[in-house]
Parts: C-alpha cells; structure tokens; sequence
C-alpha cells in the first residue's frame, strides 16, 4: 500500500503565531494536492474540534498525508504535522518538531514576527529542522513583505532572500510552497533496516477503537501484525490496525522509516501512550528509546465544583472521561466547607484550563463553579519537611511553618520599544525582577524579567496586551522555586470563611490586595435579601471589610395581559441567573466572583 | 386543555399617537403632531386600520356577552367619537355587551375637549384612563409627552364633571414615578395635586427603562440616572401609605382605588380568566390560549389574511403564570388543592423578613416591602415550577 521511497518523503510542519494564517494555508495545502476535494473542505480542516475552530487556534494536533508531483515529475509523499499553538503545549510543539525535517515559518506580512513564533523557530532550529519562510496575507493593503522579511533576518538571523509570498486565503503562492518544501526539506534519513522506533507525536481517544495514536517511524517498520512495546509506559498492545491520515484514516499493512502514521491497539487512555513515547517491537526491541521524553506536568490549579451538589458524581464521570483523551489533566476530590464537594484539578496553564472547563460545560452539560487559578507552592515546615500545596485554602498555619517557596518562570516579552514603560511597569507590579532588555531590531525589543508563576497565571497575559495595544506576546519557562514572605488571605462572606476565595499574596501587597479583593466582591455579588458583609484577613486579623446593602426594590412596574409573556421571560433570565449561582451558607454567589482576585486590576486600582 | 371561563373581555388596541414618549415600547405608530381622525394627516392610515380591526372583531368566533371592554393604544382618543362607537358597535353585534359593563377608553391630555369627552361618554364609554404621567413641565418635556400641565388639568376638570353629572361612572389617572432627578419632595407635590383632581383610580408606574427606547439609549449614553435603591423604595413607599391614608387602597402593584372603582377589566389579566384580544400588538386569551398579534400594521393585515400558527406565544395559562400575575394583587393566591409544599419552603425566607404573609389561606405579599421585591418571591416561583415540570417529565421517562 505504501511503496513511497524515503528519498520521496518529506515530513513538514507549520510554525506561526495565532492569526497569522497556519490553519488557512494548511486547508490550502490539502486543496492544492487534491488530498481534500474543495466540495468537502471545511473552513481550516485540521483544527478539528469545534472549540478550537471557534476560538480560531489550534489545541490538538493533527497530521495529513498529501501526494504531490513536483517539478521533476516524481510523485513525493507530503507529511505535513500539525502544531498546536499556545504556550501551554510547548512540549506537545516540541515532539511533532522532532518528527519533522522542515518547517515553514508562516509570518503575517503586515504583524511580523511574535514573541511565541520566536520560540518556536528557535526549537525547530535546536531539533535541526529546515526552515522556509513564508509571508503571508500579502494581498492585506498593510502588508510590507520587505519589511518583515529584513525583521525575520535580524531577529532569527535566517535567510529570507528566497522567501516565498502567498495569501494563503486567494492560494497566491500555494504551488511555490508545495516545490520548496520538495527541493529544500531533507528527505528523512533512511533507517529502514535498523530496529524499529516510532515517536509517538500526538494521541487522542476514540470511544470506540481506544486510543488513536498518530506517529512518526523513525527507524524500521511497523506492520500491523506485529506486536509493540511502548517503552516509557513499558506497556505491550498487539496492534488492532495501522494507516496513514490522508486526511481520513486509510488502514496499510507496514509503515517504515521517514512515514507518519496512526495505529490503533485497544489502547485504554491516552495516559498509557503519551506524547513523546517511543514505540518499538517486542519481538526486536530497540535498544533505547527516542531522547526527549518528558511527563506532563501541571503548573496551574484550581478547584472544580458543580452548583448542585447532586452534580458531583457527574462532575467525576466526566472528568474520568475527559482524563481518556487528556493526558495533562490531573484532578483529586476536594471537600470545601464552603462549596461542598468538587475537584482540584492541575493544568498545563491558563488555556488548558479553560478548555476543560468549557469542554466540561459544553459536552457534559455540567454547571460549574470554577475557582481562581493557584501556583504549587513549596512549603517548608519547622519539623523539617516538606509540603506541596496546590490549594491556597490547604495553607498550613504560620506557627507551622518556616517558609514558603513559589516557583518562578524567566518571562521573555517582545514588542515595539514605545512600550517598554508600561511593560517594566507590569512587571515591577507583578514583583518581577527585571534581567535584561536587547534591541533585536531599532524599535523592537526583548524584555527578559525573573516574575512568579502565580503573577502570571492571573491576568498578566490580558494586562500586557491591554497595556501594548495588543502588539506584545510573551513567552516563558519554569525556573525552579524561590523563597518569599507570602501570607494566606482569606475572604468571609457574611462572616464565614470562603475558602474557595481563599489566595497566596505576598506580604507587601496583602493590604493592597485584601481592599481591592472586598470591594470588587461587592461589585460583583449580586444584592440579596439581607446585608452582606464582606471581609479579607490573614490569620484572624482583620485587613479590609465592606458589605452588601440589602435589595430593596426589584419589581415590575406594570403588567397587564399583552405582557404577561414578555415579563415572564426576564423572570425566567433573572432565576437562570440564580440557578447558576452557587449557595455559600445563606449568600448566593456568582462565577465570575470567584475569579474576582483576577479582576482587580479592572478599574486601575491596586 | 379548554379553558373552563369563557371569556368576558376584549382588549381593543389603537396603535397611533402624535409621538412615541422616550420611555414607550409599546406597539405605536406615530402620526405627527398634526395628525386628526377626522380628516388631512393620518386621518387615511387610521380609517384603514379601523377597518382591518373591524374584520377581525367580525371574524372571530363567537362568545357570551361582554361584561368589560377596554380601548388602549397608543392614544384612543385621537379617533373621533363616532369612530369609537362603532368599534364598540361591532363588539356588541358579535358578542353582545352586558348592561352594566365597564367601557373604558384611554385617554390623553390635549387631544380632546369636554364635547369629545360628552360625545364618546353617549356612545356607552363608562370609565376614563388619563394618560396624565406628571403635573410638571419640565418631567413631561423630559418624558417627550406632548401635552403640558395646563392641558392635563383641563382635562381632569371636565372629567371631574362628567363624573359628578354622572356621565362618567369610573376614571383613573396614570402618573409615572421613579424619574431621574426626583426627590421625595417632588413627588409629594405630585401626589398632592393627584389627590387633589379626586380621581377614585390612580395608576402609578415606576419608570422602567425599556430597550429601543430613547431613554434606553439616552441610559446607555450615562444620561439617564434613575433615583438610587433607597430613594426608589421611599417613592413607592410613600405612594403607597399617602393614597391608602387618602381612602385608595393598593389593590395591585400600581393600581390603587377608592372601593369599587378597581378596574375590573385590568383583573381579568391577574385573574388567569381569558380575554379577547384585537388589533396590532395585542394578545389575546379567549380560553387561555394566548396569543400575540404582529405588532406592525404590514405584519398584522397579513396575519389577518392568513393567521399563522406562529403567532401563538404560549398554549394554557400555566399555573406559574397563575401564581406570577396573582401575586400581584393585594389578595394574592391560594395554593389550595396544589402540591406546593416545594414553593412554600422556598417562600419561607420572605415570611421570615416579613415580605410574604399568609392571610385568610392566600399568600400575599405585604405592602409595600413585599410589592416592591416581588420579582424575588417571582422567580422563586419560577425555579419551583420548572423544578416540578423537570420531575415530572423525568418520572414520564421512567414509566
């Protein structure tokens, strides 16, 4: 089925920031070749599930096989390998670069270049990987090709005089791309006669055939008769069918050296074949796996919890479920005394933990009361051990404990030099230490600060694109721990403990942070029947109180026969409202109260 | 499921007006400040659209006698008297009308005199709604009102009269409270000359800020600021104590009347009993199937050719509906025969503050704490009748 020589491959990737066009020019990639027929395209093919289509940015990734003619006549094989976007997958972006030999770096010809594509060129230049740069959107009236191309020189030092243009959305430029990746991506190396290992890129679940794993053989062959060791999970599956994604999956018999395929083998959940596993044969085990391996793990927390109780065990089913195809997602039981029983659950970052929330609302129809996200932090107690706590209400208490240690990320920020004031001004506020900032061209620069990971993971992201106009991206890496005076802040509503509200802030700014927290809970829980006092304090001091006056008046002025229906409706919207609230003691409380420690900065204040 | 009353009712609606005010939302059509019934502007569009009225009233199905008809709109009173009386010429040859019912006509200032007034009262109007809203003109040039004081008192004294002579049996008088600006002051000078005019009926209305309208967009623009919480309650509040000391007791949540003059038209709607319904906008009810009217001319003379089944907003008078409109009223609901143990624990924490009470076996709620927080106790009702349909469908599942 597949004779394709490793001579007449090509394994490619797509690297570019959110918006640039990666998704537009790959559905024109599948066009051109005829692998997708235009009657059957979709808008943006690849990202397919509907949150990212809808959100425009690429989570999971996918692969396709294309056929292509080339100029010399020959058929090649086109593997083109999907990558996801964001910051939160840099792993996911790392294995399906290692699966690849070229890489097109598709820049918007009027936006230029993103700190997160930098960060990726970068990776694909570590894996060795050969680079064409593509500009895109040249037919946008902003666009400036010329420009651009002279920024990706001197900020990636890569050589655009063989550029090629193209708008991915009219196909300008489409066949160029398709005879460079040809000429200019190496052939994989041809390993076929040596012991078979795969690198296992991407995996998703499907209830039916267990999960599907997608795969680059890297040396060897793979035949779907044979039986396969996964050597990181140490697990042994005989396998159900192997194919290749051309784009839909086609069963083959073998798969060799150089191809990119799927198989699957009854595998259970995504846990036993995670990204970056190396896949070999147990009858002729590879001596060592592939480099690069690494686990998932979570940087981000927080808790979980349905608005009705009664909701809980379906909270665990999905989450039981969503954990098949989600091999990041970490969760235990918690119990709150305030919010009954939920989940903390860790995430990659701010993004991966969106999508499950969303996916939890939208495919399991569950109503969820998400609490502001935490850091882990590493607390040192007087008896000499150690403790990790991933929920801030889970403290222990001062007497307890010697010090606290909070991880921190080196932040690199890139944008137009006008906005290095409101930059570093963020980044003092966010207790960053600043590191360095380099001219990369005359007015584009690179701020380099040392911050917490727990200033980052609450609205620093949406601050600094608010503060640029939207013309900074960032990009940042885990450091390790450091040491600082943190106290625990807790919020009473109605004079008991919130401990869904409860946060980790460090001394200096507790006062600051304890009055802004209070008077944006007014702002944001709803009046009720009775006056609501509103506190913050840490340990049993007192640092700052306001309260919700009682309601007082909430009627309807008239209504007579014709608007009996229509009164009815914002009746009805008023109590969906308070369906979804959450009861803390006699308080309904609302979602967006809980991520009210994020908000702070709305109003300028603190 | 065939509603058991048949009904009694008809609701007339005229759509036009001189203006639309900045707070309307209702289904009007705005003629000009020179249009008149009888001939020249806008006299073409109305005689058009009475005689879409008219074929509606003649094709409906037929009912018993009617014991209350009421004209609203937009503004009734700029149709010529004769033109009232053969709307209610019509109704009387399909259904008939009961001796002694109550015929009421909506009216506004400055768009009749006292031979209007004497000449619609011969054609069988018994009970008069002025469209008043304030005695002061800068809150009716505020509100985008047509008329001015001078023209509202006008009007009150030939009302006054027709109603000692006693042509007039009832009248009320609508004012609107809650406006941006106001003062408790304020209002206690509007209250002082509504008691004064001596209407036995008096309509009172919190400004609620409509969308589409222009003090919608005037709100959105941060040009409207309505009085803060506390101001509003006192307002009501003293609405509420001054007219009950003056005799006119709160008998729903703006409605307030000397005994016997309550508007007995205006409680079939919060009494769950159907109505009839004709013209553009208006809904109907006749056996609880209720059903809302285009609410543009084009759209409703199309209806009228082929009435669609879109039309109907909801089948039955649903008992949260019951419960919704009941409790507006100050003898409020019984839940006798219902299974409601779920919604009186709900209620339970209104009884405690005092907003709800149990009175001769009906819930209602108290004035004016209670009225003024209604919509709390509502939704509560809301969340009960949805909790109990989401039961019942499931035990359906389950057999």
């Amino acid at each position: 089925m597949t004779d394709a020589p490793v001579s007449r491959i090509r394994n490619f990737c797509i690297i570019a920031h959110i918006d640039h066009g990666k998704s537009t020019l790959a559905d024109r990639l599948l066009q051109d070749t005829g692998t997708v027929a235009n009657r059957d395209m979709q808008e943006q093919f690849l990202d397919n599930m509907d949150l990212e289509r809808e959100r425009g940015i690429t989570i999971k990734l996918q692969a396709a096989r294309m056929n292509y003619t080339a100029a010399d006549g020959q058929g090649y094989v086109l593997n083109l390998i999907d990558t996801p976007g964001h910051v939160d997958f840099s792993y996911e972006v790392s294995r399906s670069l290692q699966a690849c030999e070229g890489a097109l770096l598709v820049v918007d010809a009027s936006q230029g270049v993103e700190a997160q594509t930098l960060a990726n060129v970068y990776l694909a230049l570590e894996n060795d990987l050969e680079i064409i740069p593509v500009l895109n959107k040249i037919d946008l009236p902003g666009a400036d090709p010329d420009r651009i191309k002279e920024e990706v020189e001197a900020i990636i030092g890569l050589d655009c005089s063989n550029a090629i243009s193209c708008s991915a959305k009219t196909g300008l430029g489409v066949p160029e791309i398709l005879q460079a990746v040809v000429d200019r991506v190496p052939s994989p190396k041809d390993a076929v006669e040596e012991s078979t290992k795969a690198l296992i890129f991407d995996s998703y679940y499907d209830p039916y055939r267990g999960v599907i794993v997608y795969f680059r053989v890297m040396s060897g062959r793979i035949s779907c008769k044979d039986k396969v060791l996964l050597m990181a999970s140490k697990k042994t599956y005989e396998l159900d069918e192997i194919g290749i994604m051309a784009p839909d999956q086609k069963k083959v018999d073998e798969l060799h050296a150089g191809e990119v395929g799927y198989l699957a083998a009854s595998i259970k959940a995504v846990a036993d074949a995670r990204v970056g596993d190396t896949i070999t044969l147990v009858n002729a085990p590879a001596d060592e796996a592939l480099p690069g391996y690494t686990e998932a793990k979570p940087m981000v927390f927080c808790g979980l919890f349905p608005t009705e109780a009664d909701q809980y065990p379906d909270l665990r089913d999905a989450l039981d479920k969503l954990q098949l195809s989600d091999a990041a997602l970490k969760y235990e039981p918690e119990t709150s005394s305030a919010m009954g029983f939920g989940f903390r659950c860790g995430f990659l970052g701010l993004l991966h933990m969106e999508i499950v929330q969303e996916r939890l609302e939208r495919e399991y129809d569950l109503d969820l009361i998400v609490t502001a996200p935490s850091v882990i932090y590493k607390v040192n107690m007087i008896d000499g051990s150690e403790v990790m706590v991933d929920n801030p209400a889970t403290l222990p208490d001062p007497q307890k404990r010697e010090s606290i240690e909070e991880p921190y990320v080196k932040m690199e920020i890139y944008a137009p030099n006008e906005y290095n004031g409101a930059l570093m001004g963020l980044c003092q506020e966010r207790r960053g230490d600043y590191i360095d900032m380099k001219y990369i061209t005359t007015d584009r620069v690179t701020l380099i600060y040392e911050l917490p990971l727990a200033e980052v993971v609450t609205d620093f992201f949406d601050q600094m694109k608010t503060r640029t106009q939207g013309y900074a991206s960032m990009e940042y890496s885990l450091i390790g721990y450091r040491k600082n005076q943190l106290v625990r802040l807790d919020v009473l509503i109605n004079g008991e403990r919130a401990d869904a509200l409860t946060t980790i802030v460090h001394q200096d700014k507790a006062y600051n942070v304890g009055k802004a927290l209070v008077e944006k809970l007014k702002e944001l829980i709803p009046r009720q029947q009775f006056k609501i006092p509103i506190q913050a304090s840490i340990g049993s001091r007192i640092i700052a109180s306001t309260s919700i006056s009682a309601i007082r008046k909430d009627v309807l002025a008239k209504c007579y026969g014709g608007d009996i229906s229509r009164k009815k409706k914002l009746l009805k919207k008023q109590a969906k409202g308070k369906k979804r609230m959450k009861a803390m003691g006699k308080v309904d409380v609302p979602q967006e109260a809980f991520m009210a420690v994020l908000k702070l900065n709305d109003g300028g204040s603190a | 499921m065939p509603y058991p009353i048949p009904p009694r009712s008809a609701y007339l609606h005229i759509p036009f007006c001189h203006r639309r005010c900045y707070y309307c939302d209702f289904a009007v059509v705005p003629l000009g400040d020179q249009a008149r019934a009888d001939h020249g502007p806008g006299s073409r569009s109305i005689r058009e659209y009475l005689s879409l009225l008219d074929r509606e009233i003649a094709s409906a199905p037929s009912g018993p006698p009617l014991s209350t008809v009421y004209i609203g709109g937009g503004t009734p009173s700029l149709l010529c008297p004769d033109q009232i009386g053969s709307l209610l010429d019509a109704l009387a040859e399909k259904f008939g009308i009961q001796p002694g019912a109550e015929i009421t006509l909506e009216m506004d200032p400055a768009t009749f005199d006292s031979a209007q007034l004497a000449s619609v009262l011969a054609h069988g109007v018994n009970r008069i709604s002025l469209g008043g809203q304030s005695f002061d003109d800068a809150v009716l040039e505020q509100l985008g009102r047509r008329h001015r004081h001078t023209d509202l008192h006008a009007a009150i004294d030939w009302l006054v009269q027709a109603w000692r002579d006693g042509a007039l049996r009832s009248w009320s008088l609508d004012l609107i409270q809650n406006l941006p600006g106001q003062t408790l002051a304020g209002w206690d000078a509007q209250l002082d000359q509504a008691l004064a005019s001596q209407a036995p009926h008096l309509s009172i209305y919190d400004l609620s800020v409509e969308p589409g309208t222009v003090f919608d967009r005037q709100r959105s623009l941060g040009l409207l600021k309505l009085p803060e919480d506390d101001l509003a309650v006192a307002l009501m509040g003293r609405t509420s104590q001054r007219l009950a000391a003056a005799g006119l007791s709160r008998y729903e949540i703006s409605n307030h009347a000397r005994p016997g003059h309550a508007s007995r038209h205006n409680r079939v709607y919060w009494s769950g009993a159907g109505w009839w319904g004709f013209g553009m906008g208006a809904t109907s009810a006749p056996w609880g199937v209720r059903l809302a009217r285009p609410r543009t001319r084009a759209a409703y003379a199309a209806w009228l050719e082929s009435p669609t089944e879109e039309s109907i907003a909801e089948a039955g008078l649903p008992l949260d509906d019951q419960l919704l409109v009941g409790l507006r009223r100050r003898e409020g609901v019984t839940l006798q025969g219902l299974d409601a143990d779920a919604l009186v624990r709900r209620w339970q924490p209104f009884v405690e503050r005092g907003w709800l009470q149990q009175r001769a076996g009906r819930w209602c709620l108290t004035d004016p704490e209670g009225m003024a927080l209604s919509n709390q106790v509502l939704i509560e009702v809301i969340m009960w009748w949805e909790e109990a349909l989401e039961g019942q469908s499931q035990s359906h599942q389950a057999i």
